[in-house]
């Protein structure tokens, strides 16, 4: 298992027009890195680089991974645990967005997880079964200083709204302190680019589209000279029943579903971390997700349905 | 299905404080990671400058120069600067013998060799041949109550010369920081070892058959001398006193104003300068080495203003200096820097500086007169004038790197305070201008 999952790291190079293209899979994703530059060593070096890091954010931060900090913060919930300044950064990030969102965005309500099963059925969870889930989830019951976490027994937190986004970050950071040739980053679906890129002498927009995995037919394009997008949203993921659909999206403090969220939203931002954090908290607010990022002047692009 | 392209901004700010928030907790999250970087290159968050600088004056010296430094900025705004100068001197610089309608010969200070200097020149030695490595330290920090405090140290060293100095500075802000009061003080020791050991002052140079040898070296070498020597070494101590005031104007106008003393105490003489002993006729009998007094005490005055204006900045500088030496002297420097396209920027600059002499200088000695108790001939204590004029263009390579280049020309008109010029003297220029250019390229990373 460990064998196979090592041999699947590696790093493929494809040369295009303007550079090259370099892909590989990380965080359940497939990840690309787009080289404007003729030099192929300086492209997969910078590459490397950027699957590094997205590797090591996944080692990192993966509830999948019992091994990762993200894992043993969760099997020792109970526990004071000590924790590197890293990861104290990233939970620390997370408590801004609890506190910006006044309680909408909570890394903690993963649990509601146990109840809902977003696979097209009909298998609604009882409202018991739902308050036996709501004394766990709670960001506002954790302690969190710079050299330790604690949080109850039972809860559970994930980085699944911020992790990938942070990666993008990180690993764009590390190449804009290598080069400064134009470099797009995208990681599933969440990207960034560094600069504009030169097409002939002249300076022009990185032209992304973003596919939603649910809308084939549907592809958002985006132009980018710098900062980044991250997209929230998944069409396939919802409950019907009695004629009533249920989106995926969890009202933490009800543990009931948001009602008529768009399907999926794009968010533009200077950094990854925080257009990712911007559409998910969008997706919360529901019927009001456009306005209420219209009303914060932040660029976007929702899909509904 | 519908594909929502999201409005133009709205006119409503008074919702815009999640934009600032979330800027706030990223800079937390991703600038602070970004100096983490710095375990695997540890090179990562120095800024470094750079430079190669020429200097050559018409028929006289030449100097080129290489500049490293790099500046470290830490967490808590710690900021420490390390330099490093390396120059290289060629080339002849005036002896302060006058010219004669005959050629004449001088001994090298080692005593080792002549040099002749034709006929009507001025008397150049071109023995020269010296490199300086300079090395310094800088060490600033914050302190509690708007205070910054700073601390270095430096070190030169050529063939003849050892430089050590130490310094503190200490500085508080008022008024939101508008206001910046500093008190500085640097100690500088500094110890000659000339070619051929100290002269006696005021006695002849020594010539051929003439020449002192027989002493011996620390590394049992036989020392020979073209004079009669006094020590091998000599040393002076330099205490400077600073005190500054800068204030900022308005958004677009800061001005600054520094008092500085100096003390110096030692040996300041120009160990290889001669002054001509010169008949009625103006022709010259032999050649005394130099004396100045054993100490300079130094007053000077500074004010400099920057103004921003909309695509430039005017930065203009005056300086008053003088000293018990009775050297008076002001300096006038203005640089423009006007911005072009894509942070590119050119920059005139001029400066313009006067002196008038110290008192002991003298451009030669007369026969049956009385030797006074200094005198000097070095033209850099005479009465003179000189100015700059320059252009500077810079321009950004991307990722915080940047290029400029500096091409500079300095004239230097020394003037007669007043001596008459006997005899064949009248014909003679003492008072040779110098014509110099400058050129650096200086790069940041």
């Amino acid at each position: 298992m460990t064998l196979s999952k090592k041999a699947e790291r590696k790093v493929i190079c494809q040369p295009r027009e303007s550079g090259f293209l370099l892909s590989f899979y990380a965080m359940a994703s497939p990840c690309e890195v787009l080289v404007d530059t003729k030099d192929k060593r300086l492209a997969q070096k910078l590459a490397e680089m950027a699957a590094t890091e997205a590797w090591r954010i996944e080692d990192k931060y993966s509830r999948y991974q019992q091994n990762s900090v993200c894992g043993q913060l969760n099997l020792r919930a109970g526990e004071c645990c000590s924790i590197d300044s890293e990861t104290y950064l990233l939970l620390k990030f997370a408590n801004d967005c609890f506190q910006m969102s006044d309680g909408l965005f909570d890394i903690t309500s993963g649990v509601l997880r146990k109840a809902w099963h977003f696979d097209g059925s009909d298998t609604i969870p009882s409202q018991t079964q739902i308050d036996q889930l709501l004394p766990l989830i709670g960001w506002q019951k954790t302690q969190l200083s710079e050299q330790s976490f604690l949080m109850q027994k039972g809860m559970e937190i994930d980085f699944g709204g911020l992790g990938k986004e942070y990666a993008v970050d990180r690993a764009l950071q590390l190449i804009n302190n290598q080069t400064d040739v134009p470099v797009l980053i995208n990681f599933g679906g969440d990207l960034a680019v560094n600069k504009e890129r030169m097409v002939n002498g002249k300076a022009q927009a990185w032209q992304v589209g973003i596919d939603h995995p649910s809308f084939y037919d549907k592809t958002v394009i985006v132009e980018m000279t710098a900062g980044a997008v991250a997209t929230s949203g998944d069409a396939n993921r919802f409950l019907l029943k009695d004629g009533q659909r249920y989106s995926h999206i969890l009202n933490v403090k009800t543990g009931w579903p948001v009602e008529n969220p768009p399907s999926a939203i794009t968010v533009a931002a200077p950094q990854c971390i925080q257009a990712g954090f911007l559409a998910t908290l969008a997706l919360l607010q529901g019927e009001n997700a456009e306005q209420f990022l219209t009303d914060q002047e932040i660029k976007h692009w929702a899909i509904r349905e | 299905m519908q594909l929502i392209q999201s409005p133009m901004p709205a006119q409503n700010s008074n919702k815009k404080a999640l934009k600032s928030l979330l800027t706030t907790a990223t800079c937390a999250l991703l600038g602070v990671n970004a100096s983490v970087e710095a375990n695997t290159n540890p090179l990562a968050d120095w800024k470094f400058d750079t430079a190669l600088m020429v200097y050559s004056e018409v028929n006289r010296v030449s100097a080129a120069e290489a500049i490293i430094a790099g500046t470290k900025t830490f967490k808590n705004d710690e900021i420490l600067n390390l330099k490093v100068t390396l120059d290289a001197l060629t080339g002849a610089s005036a002896n302060g013998a006058v010219g004669q309608p005959n050629v004449q010969t001088f001994t090298s200070p080692s005593g080792g060799s002549n040099y002749r200097v034709d006929a009507n020149k001025t008397p150049l030695d071109d023995t020269f041949k010296d490199t300086r490595a300079q090395a310094s330290a800088q060490w600033t920090q914050p302190l509690a109550n708007n205070y910054t405090w700073s601390v270095g140290g430096n070190f030169s060293k050529e063939f003849d010369y050892l430089s050590l100095g130490a310094n503190t500075n200490i500085a508080k802000d008022f008024n939101k920081k508008n206001t910046t009061l500093s008190a500085g003080l640097a100690l500088a020791y500094d110890q000659i070892k000339p070619s051929g050991g100290i002269a006696d002052p005021l006695t002849p140079m020594l010539f051929g058959n003439e020449v002192i040898s027989g002493t011996y070296d620390d590394e049992g070498g036989e020392n020979r001398s073209n004079k009669v020597t006094i020590a091998n070494s000599d040393n002076k101590n330099t205490v400077d006193l600073l005190f500054g005031l800068t204030q900022v104007i308005n958004r677009r106008m800061i001005v600054q104003f520094n008092y500085s003393f100096s003390h110096i105490n030692g040996y300041l003489n120009d160990p290889y300068k001669l002054l001509s002993v010169i008949n009625n006729n103006g022709l010259t009998q032999q050649y005394l080495y130099e004396n100045r007094p054993g100490s300079r005490s130094k007053h000077a005055f500074f004010a400099q203003t920057k103004y921003h204006f909309a695509h430039s900045i005017l930065d203009a500088s005056y300086r008053y200096m003088t000293d018990d030496w009775h050297i008076h002297s002001h300096t006038v420097d203005l640089h423009y820097r006007m911005n072009l396209s894509q942070d590119n920027y050119i920059e005139p600059h001029i400066r313009y500086y006067t002196q008038t002499a110290a008192d002991f200088y003298q451009p030669f000695l007369q026969e049956g007169s009385t030797v006074p108790e200094f005198a000097s001939a070095d033209y850099r204590l005479g009465d003179m004038d000189t100015y700059t004029v320059g252009i500077k263009y810079g321009m950004p390579l991307g990722s915080g790197k940047s290029m400029a280049f500096r091409l500079e020309y300095y004239h230097q008109t020394p003037k007669n305070s007043g001596f008459s010029q006997p005899g064949v003297l009248a014909e003679q220029n003492l008072y040779e201008n110098i014509d110099a250019v400058i050129a650096q390229v200086s790069y940041s990373f």
